[in-house]
C-alpha cells in the first residue's frame, strides 16, 4: 500500500464547542457533525510544524469539523475522523501538494504560523504577512507514546472521499480548559460564526517529534 | 524528502471483528468512540463496541456497578466481578445517603406499613388511577417544607427534569445552562426542542454573553451543587445577570435539597435568594435514600406542569411504600436539625484529614469531594487497590468527566463515624502516595 509520510516537529491541536448549526453549514450533506453535547458540534484547529515531506519543512494551519468514523467490522478502530475545511500553508509547494493529492480546500495565499514555547505552554499564532488570522494556546499534561488512527474526509464536486492518517509520536491531551483561542475578520475565517465559537479549547493536544502518515485515498 | 514506504504503518489502533487483534489497547477508547458511527447501517457499531467491552471490562470497566449485598450504609459488603468473591466490611464512601436514611429504622418500617395497606405499586399514571392518598400528602409536606405554594411529584428525578423543561420550552424559545449540567437536564432540552447556549461552569460573565441579545423566552438552569466536582452554583452573580437579561431561572438541587441552608431548603436559601428562582427542583434519591424527583413554585407553575409534563403525565405514580418512606425520611430532616450538624462536622473533617494527607480535592464546598487523580490510565488500578485495602468508592473517567480530569468521588453522610472517616482517609491516601499522587 502506498503511503505518504509527513515528519513534524509540533503538532498543536485543540478542540473548540461552536454551534451546531454553523458546523451543518460548513459540512457537505453526507457528513453529520459530532456534538460534544446537544446543539455543541466541534470545531479542530490544529498547526504543523512540518520538518521534512515530499515538499520540504513547511508550516501548515487546519481547521476541521469534528465527523463522526466510518466503522466498518474488521476494519482499524479510528480515534475520532475529521472533516478539514480550511488549510492554509507556509508554501506554495506544500499547497499544491495538498491539493492535488488529498484535495483539501485552501487559503491560495502564504501565511506564517509561528510556534512559541514557554513557561510549558505553547502559543501559535497564525497571520498573513502580519494580518492576524487567528492566534490559540495550549497547555501539556503527561507526554506518553501514542500511535493512533484518524479519518479525514474530503471531496469534489464529482467525487467523496476517505483517507487513513496515523500520528505516531510523544503525545499528550487533557481537558483542564486551560487554553485559549482568538479568531479574526479574515477570509480564512469566513464559515465560521466567530462569536459564537468558545475563547477556550475543551480538549488540548499536541504531539512533538512525531511521523504523520496518509494510507491511500479511498473513494467512498 | 521522505521516501514513501511500501509497507503499513505500524499502529496499534485495534480492529473490528474480523481483523487481526494487535495488543490489548482497550482503555486508549472509551463511550465516546462507539456513540457515533457514519455508513448506512446502524448495526455496525454493535459488534466493534461490544468486543471493545469485552476487553474493556476485565481491564477496569468492571468496577462500574459492582453488586452489593447489603444496605448502602457506611459500611458494606459487594461482590467484586472480576474474581467472583465477595469483599466484606468495606468502608462506603460511594453512596448518596447523605443523611443515612435509607436504613432508618423509622423510614423502613414507613415503606413496610404502606405497602402492607397499598400493595407494592400504584397502578396507574398520577393523572388517572395512580394517585393514592400518600401522593398528596407528599406534595403537600415537600411545598410546605420549601415555602412554595406547591410542588409536584415525579417518579425519578431524570423524569422530573424531563418534564419540567419540555413542558414549560418550545422551539424558538432559549435554554441557557451551565456545561457542567446534568445529562436530565440536557436531555429535557433537547426533549423540548429549545435552542441551548451552555455558558462556562459558573461564570456568570459568559452566561450574560450567552443570553444577551437573544428576544423571546429565556429560561437559566444551573445546579445548586455540582455533582463531579462539589462546589457551589455562584447563585447571586447569575440571579443578577438572568434577572438583568429578563430570563427565568431553574435550579437543580439534587445534591442540595435537605441539607444546604439553615433549615435544609438548600442553596437557595443558603444564599438568601428562594423567592429570587422561578422553579425549584430536588430528588428523593440522595439526601431522603428514596427514589423520585420534585418540583416546586408556585400554584400557577404547578397547574400548568400537570398537564404539560409528560414524563409525569405517562409514568407510573412512585409506589405507595417508597412514598411513605420519603414522607418518614423528609420528617425526620425536619425534626433532626442536628444530622446536619452531624453531616457537615463530618465534611469539614473528612477534608482536612484528606488535606493534610496531601490529597488534592479540588474545589470541593459540600459533602461531594472528588479525589483528583487526573490520570485516565492508572485510575482503574488505584480503583481496585482501594476496595482491595478496604474503601469502596467509584473511578470517574471520560467522558462523565473531561479528558485527565479523572477522579474519585466521595460522598460523605450523617451515618460516617469518625472511625470510618479517618480509616477511609488513611487507606485513600496511601493507595495514592503508592501512585505518586499526594502532594
Amino acid at each position: 500500500m502506498p503511503l505518504t509520510k509527513y515528519c513534524f516537529k509540533n503538532a498543536v491541536n485543540a478542540f473548540f464547542e461552536m454551534p451546531r448549526e454553523n458546523a451543518r453549514a460548513i459540512l457537505p450533506a453526507h457528513l453529520q457533525p459530532m456534538e460534544i453535547r446537544h446543539g455543541e458540534a466541534v470545531l479542530a484547529i490544529t498547526a504543523f510544524d512540518f520538518a521534512d515531506s515530499m515538499v520540504g519543512p513547511y508550516a501548515e494551519i487546519f481547521l476541521a469539523v469534528i465527523v463522526p468514523p466510518l466503522v466498518r467490522p474488521g476494519e482499524p478502530m479510528p480515534k475520532s475522523a475529521f472533516y478539514p475545511f480550511m488549510l492554509a500553508t507556509s508554501t506554495q509547494a506544500a499547497r499544491d501538494h495538498a491539493i492535488e493529492r488529498w484535495h483539501l480546500p485552501h487559503h491560495m495565499k502564504n501565511v506564517s504560523v509561528d510556534f512559541e514555547e514557554s513557561n510549558k505552554r505553547m502559543s501559535v499564532r497564525v497571520h498573513e504577512a502580519g494580518v492576524p488570522i487567528l492566534d490559540f494556546a495550549i497547555s501539556p499534561h503527561t507526554w506518553v507514546d501514542a500511535d493512533d488512527l484518524y479519518q479525514s474526509f474530503m471531496h469534489t464536486q464529482a467525487d467523496r472521499f476517505k483517507v487513513n492518517v496515523h500520528m505516531k509520536g510523544r503525545f499528550t491531551e487533557h481537558e483542564e480548559e486551560t487554553g485559549e483561542l482568538m479568531l479574526y475578520d479574515h477570509p480564512m475565517c469566513d464559515k465560521l460564526h466567530i462569536n459564537d465559537i468558545a475563547v477556550y479549547p475543551f480538549r488540548e493536544m499536541w504531539m512533538q517529534n512525531g511521523v504523520q502518515t496518509f494510507e491511500e485515498l479511498e473513494s467512498i | 524528502m521522505v521516501p514513501e514506504p511500501e509497507e503499513t504503518p505500524s499502529h496499534a489502533a485495534r480492529k473490528t471483528p474480523g481483523g487481526d487483534h494487535p495488543p490489548d489497547r482497550s482503555l486508549d477508547y472509551d463511550y465516546s468512540n462507539f456513540f457515533w458511527g457514519a455508513g448506512d447501517d446502524m448495526f455496525d457499531i454493535l459488534e466493534p463496541f461490544e468486543e471493545w467491552f469485552r476487553e474493556a471490562r476485565p481491564a477496569g470497566y468492571y468496577l462500574f456497578g459492582l453488586p452489593m449485598r447489603t444496605a448502602p450504609a457506611t459500611r458494606i459488603d459487594i461482590i467484586e466481578t472480576k474474581t467472583n468473591k465477595e469483599l466484606k466490611n468495606l468502608i462506603n464512601l460511594a453512596s448518596y445517603n447523605y443523611l443515612g436514611l435509607s436504613y432508618r429504622p423509622e423510614v423502613i418500617e414507613a415503606v413496610v406499613e404502606a405497602t402492607r395497606k397499598y400493595g407494592s405499586g400504584a397502578s396507574g399514571s398520577p393523572i388517572l388511577s395512580g394517585t393514592i392518598e400518600l401522593h398528596d400528602e407528599l406534595a403537600a409536606k415537600i411545598a410546605s417544607f420549601k415555602k412554595k405554594e406547591q410542588a409536584l411529584i415525579f417518579p425519578s428525578g431524570y423524569s422530573a427534569n424531563l418534564g419540567v423543561i419540555a413542558g414549560l420550552m418550545r422551539s424558538g424559545d432559549l435554554v441557557v445552562t451551565d456545561q457542567y449540567a446534568h445529562a436530565s437536564i440536557v436531555d429535557g432540552i433537547i426533549l423540548s426542542k429549545a435552542d441551548v447556549r451552555y455558558f462556562r461552569h459558573n461564570s456568570a460573565a459568559d452566561l450574560e454573553r450567552k443570553l444577551r441579545g437573544f428576544k423571546g423566552k429565556k429560561l437559566v438552569i444551573i445546579e445548586g451543587v455540582y455533582s463531579m466536582d462539589g462546589d457551589l452554583a455562584k447563585l447571586p452573580e447569575i440571579v443578577e445577570v438572568s434577572k438583568h437579561q429578563g430570563a427565568r431561572i431553574m435550579i437543580d438541587e439534587a445534591h442540595s435539597t435537605f441539607l444546604f441552608g439553615k433549615n435544609g431548603r438548600g442553596v437557595t436559601e443558603h444564599f438568601g435568594l428562594e423567592d429570587e428562582v422561578d422553579i425549584h427542583f430536588g430528588t428523593f434519591s440522595k439526601t431522603l435514600g428514596g427514589i423520585g424527583g420534585f418540583v416546586a413554585g408556585s400554584r400557577a407553575l404547578i397547574t400548568y406542569l400537570k398537564g404539560f409534563a409528560r414524563s409525569r403525565v405517562f409514568s407510573c405514580a412512585l409506589p405507595p411504600g417508597v412514598t411513605a418512606g420519603l414522607i418518614r425520611a423528609l420528617e425526620i430532616v425536619e425534626a433532626e436539625p442536628e444530622l446536619r450538624t452531624r453531616l457537615w462536622g463530618n465534611v469539614e473533617y473528612m477534608q482536612d484529614l484528606l488535606r493534610k494527607g496531601g490529597v488534592d480535592i479540588g474545589d470541593s464546598q459540600s459533602q461531594v469531594i472528588p479525589i483528583m487523580v487526573r490520570d485516565d490510565d492508572r485510575i482503574f488500578k488505584i480503583a481496585e487497590e482501594l476496595i482491595h485495602e478496604g474503601v469502596y468508592l467509584n473511578p470517574i473517567r471520560y467522558p462523565a468527566v473531561g479528558k485527565h480530569r479523572s477522579r474519585f468521588r466521595i460522598s460523605i453522610t450523617a451515618g460516617h463515624t469518625r472511625q470510618e472517616l479517618a480509616e477511609g482517609a488513611e487507606i485513600i491516601r496511601r493507595v495514592l502516595e503508592r501512585y505518586g499522587l499526594c502532594r
